[in-house]
């Protein structure tokens, strides 16, 4: 057997006994379990939700509209997990995302336009961003020196901000909707024309592809140089191959998403793409922007969390507050930190939910904050502190948002979609907690 | 401690009286007990002019900008105008607030108070006082459970009835999409879906000419409680992401959606949000209530086909004349108002004399019902004549050149 072979190659380590069974081979790829139970799980659900639909629900579009429907609540639940592993909480997240898509309408309705920024001056969005980016940073900042300086608990400051700067909104807008945004704004809220199109979605595959590849050849290469065991030839294989497939799959998939016909014919005549090709157009829109964002930020946190000393410092934090204080750990720095990093998630989100509408209501944002903690516990985080993924968060917004619109799709009312959601809440904690135990 | 308990015990039987006698319901009349018979001066006989009549008006929450543009301008230039005094008192939201708000009003010698109630019932107490002082009450807007107050407000089931016979009149047959509020509204449940079924929307379901696209879960159910998507707390982006999967729904099923009827602005945003970002084509009409400025631009752009908006000036000018009436002395049933007062298009549909009422707490009051107006791209310059938006707002991103343009905005 190569892994014999290969274990062997490792000087001072003893060669591990041959393993058979299905489990110890699914042991030696190191996958993380829980995260493929969960995958299985997702797969489970839009499996449920296919059938029930006489299989009209597993289609691209219908996959892509589920996605772009979580992304805000994925890309929050990323910031999520570190808060609530360094044993905190944050409450205040739906109305900070209201206060900031409401700055984005304004600004770009309103204040931008006052200033002699008219709608054709370029780059109006990049300031846009910038400044509700900035102002999530500051909320954040305000939020977490409160926390970590003063020591209040996290609940009420938090509980706090969600009432107070719920409230704020109010004042910003006189409790008006207000539309109107920049037209480059509006693409990050996805759509036919908000996706990157064809040939980018292959090439990002691609990309992705390559990645996992140079990341498994890397890590094979800093084990043998650490002298750490190295995983089986065929198990560094089978997840190349396994990864590649998955990447690239997704990328088919988002490329069998179509742009609608009508919006096509029109964009054709407006562009003089000349005339309309038998069968009509077929004009793939691939990844829409909102999803590229949230491939970006989950890669981006996955990093920090794992990679940066930061993350490393709240992992530390989470597991055991005293021991990282006494090990000279800037504790209260680095919970701060954390809010600064929460509050710039919810401004990309908030660009995302005010570009989706092309502005911003009273309530936008209304109830996040209860979805976020439920994606980050459904996806392993612990209140106890200390355990949690970046991954994991992302995909636990996926489960529940994968509910919320396939009972929708079948067309269950919200009162039902609700009881589903709480049930399916208490039912992922409560397996996880039951494997835990089992674990240890 | 025998004196003490006689005491309460009368007082709690002199409330109870008090209640009973007014209709009141309240359990809690705490405020009533306490203090002494009002002391209203020159209230014990109607003024014998509008000269000499002053109009108190409490309104339970100035904060929301409506009524300081719309409300209060006309009923105080109504009252004004005929030589009267207008005061008025904000209760901030406040049920305990507005009972004082009332005992100040009439301390401040009002002949006649408008009440907008915090709360229908709780509002009781004050309500007697002030028909113990002579002083005749008009509900405005919202119903106070009284059998003599005077109620002043829109129809709420016109509303719907508003919004449906306009979208019906543009698509007769088809799918339809039913876009409700919150579950817990029964304005929402009830009212609204009401007001649809009174322009004819179950008969063409019932004949089949209408198939509603989002009905039960199962197939069937009962109508119209299982049938249409709730919005949670009316929330404009939960309306959106279910719009989405509805859209998403028809195209997997090869059906078409011809309209959507979606029950108020908030919700027919979120609906144009979804239609939009799916270039759904071609466009349905998408009807919606509440004359937000964001909405009428989107009837402006050709986003929402119609929007039922309640005239408040009309509604503030009906209140101000029937208080300077009542003031005269005038009898609440046979009150009668002026000819050109308000616009022809939101008088009542009984006319212009007071109707009886049946309230849902079983009391019949006499009431003006005014008539919501629907605002299409044809007639969106009622809007801003009536203030309600700017043309500016109205226009916004309209290309006023275009044939497709509506009026208002060339």
């Amino acid at each position: 057997m190569t892994n014999v072979a290969d274990a062997a190659t490792v000087p001072g380590q003893a060669p591990p006994p041959v393993r058979t069974s299905i489990r110890d081979m699914i042991a030696q790829t190191e996958i993380d379990l829980r995260l493929f139970g969960m995958l299985l799980a997702l797969g489970l659900i839009l499996l449920t939700f296919n059938i029930l639909s006489e299989g009209k629900f597993f289609r691209p579009e219908n996959m892509i509209t589920l996605a772009v429907q979580a992304t805000g609540i994925a890309i929050i639940a990323t910031g999520m997990v570190l808060v609530i592993v360094s044993r905190n909480i944050d409450l205040s997240v739906g109305s900070v995302v209201g206060v900031i898509a409401m700055t984005y309408a304004l600004l770009m309705a309103e204040w931008l336009p006052m200033l002699g920024l008219a709608a054709d001056f370029p780059f109006r969005w990049v300031i846009a961003l910038a400044i509700g980016v900035a102002m999530g940073a500051l909320i954040g900042a305000f939020q977490g020196f409160i926390i970590a300086y003063i020591g209040v608990p996290s609940f009420i400051v938090t509980l706090g901000g969600l009432l107070s700067i719920r409230g704020a909104v109010w004042y910003l807008s006189g409790g008006a909707a207000v539309s109107g945004l920049d037209p480059t704004f509006q693409l990050i809220g996805g759509g036919a024309q908000g996706s990157i199109g064809g040939a980018l979605t292959w090439a990002l595959g691609l990309v992705g592809c390559l990645a996992i590849i140079a990341l498994l050849i890397n890590g094979r290469r800093q084990r043998r140089r650490y002298g750490f065991p190295l995983r089986p030839m065929w198990a560094e294989v089978l997840l190349g191959v396994i990864g590649c497939l998955a990447v690239l799959g997704v990328a088919a998939f988002a490329n069998a998403n179509l742009w609608p016909a009508g919006l096509a014919n029109r964009v054709a005549v407006e562009q003089n793409w000349g005339a309309v090709p038998e069968g009509g157009w077929k004009i793939p829109t691939g990844f829409p922007y909102p999803i590229v964002l949230l491939i970006g930020v989950t890669l981006v946190m996955t990093w920090i969390a794992t990679r940066r000393r930061f993350g490393r410092y709240v992992y530390a934090y989470g597991g055991n507050p005293d021991a990282a204080e006494l090990a000279g750990i800037n504790t209260r720095w680095t919970i701060l930190k954390t809010y600064v990093l929460m509050g710039v998630l919810c401004a990309i989100a908030a660009g995302i939910a005010s570009a989706r509408l092309n502005g911003s209501t009273l309530d936008v944002g209304q109830t996040y904050e209860l979805y976020v903690i439920a994606a980050a516990v459904v996806g392993g985080t612990s209140f106890a502190g200390g355990i949690g993924t970046i991954p994991g968060a992302v995909l636990g917004a996926f489960v529940m948002q994968s509910l919320a619109y396939g009972l929708s799709f079948v067309g269950v009312n919200s009162p039902g979609q609700n009881v589903v959601a709480g049930i399916v809440l208490i039912l992922a904690v409560g397996f996880d907690t039951f494997n835990r135990r089992r674990g240890s | 401690m025998s004196i003490r308990r006689t005491t309460a015990f009368l007082s709690v039987v002199f409330v109870l009286a008090a209640c009973t006698t007014g209709g009141g319901t309240s359990a809690a009349p705490s405020t009533a007990a306490s203090a002494p018979a009002a002391s209203a001066p020159a209230a014990s006989e109607p003024a014998a002019s509008a000269a000499a009549c002053t109009v108190g008006v409490s309104w339970n929450n100035f904060q929301q900008p409506r009524w300081a543009a719309h409300d209060q301008p006309n009923i105080k230039d109504t009252v004004e105008a005929a030589g009267g005094t207008y005061v008025d008192k904000d209760a901030d939201l406040s049920t305990e607030q507005q009972l004082t708000d009332v005992d100040t009003l009439l301390s401040q010698g009002a002949n006649v108070l408008i009440i907008l109630a915090q709360d229908t019932t709780v509002i009781g107490p004050a309500v007697q006082k002030a028909k113990d002082a002579g002083v005749p009450v008009i509900a405005y807007d919202r119903l106070i459970e009284d059998p003599e107050v005077l109620y002043i407000t829109f129809d709420n089931v016109g509303v719907g009835k508003a919004e449906a016979e306009a979208v019906l009149a543009a698509v007769p047959t088809g799918n339809y999409v039913l876009i409700k509020g919150d579950p817990g509204a029964p304005n929402a449940s009830t009212f609204l879906p009401q007001g649809w079924d009174d322009a004819g929307l179950k008969a063409k379901v019932d004949s089949g000419e209408i198939k509603i696209l989002n009905g039960p879960a199962g197939g069937t159910g009962e109508w119209p409680k299982d049938y249409g998507t709730y919005t949670d707390a009316w929330d404009t982006a939960k309306a959106q992401n279910n719009m989405e999967a509805i859209i998403d729904k028809a195209v997997a099923d090869g059906n078409k959606i011809d309209a959507v009827l979606a029950e108020n602005d908030s919700t027919a945003i979120g609906v144009a949000a979804a239609l939009t970002g799916k270039s759904y084509d071609p466009y349905p009409p998408v009807s919606g209530q509440d004359g937000d400025p964001a909405n009428l631009n989107n009837v402006a752009l050709g986003k929402q086909f119609v929007d039922v908006w309640k005239n408040a000036n009309e509604l503030g000018k009906t209140a101000g004349a029937a208080a300077l009436a009542l003031c005269a002395g005038g009898d609440p049933a046979t009150l009668t108002l002026q000819d050109g007062l308000i616009d022809p298009s939101v008088a009542p549909v009984a006319g212009l004399t007071a109707q009886p009422f049946e309230t849902p707490g079983g009391n019949t009051v006499n009431s003006f019902i005014l008539q919501p107006t629907p605002l299409t791209a044809e007639n969106l310059q009622l809007a801003v004549d009536g203030g309600q938006i700017t043309k500016e707002e109205l226009c916004q991103g309209v290309d006023a050149t275009a044939a497709t343009a509506p009026a208002a905005c060339k």
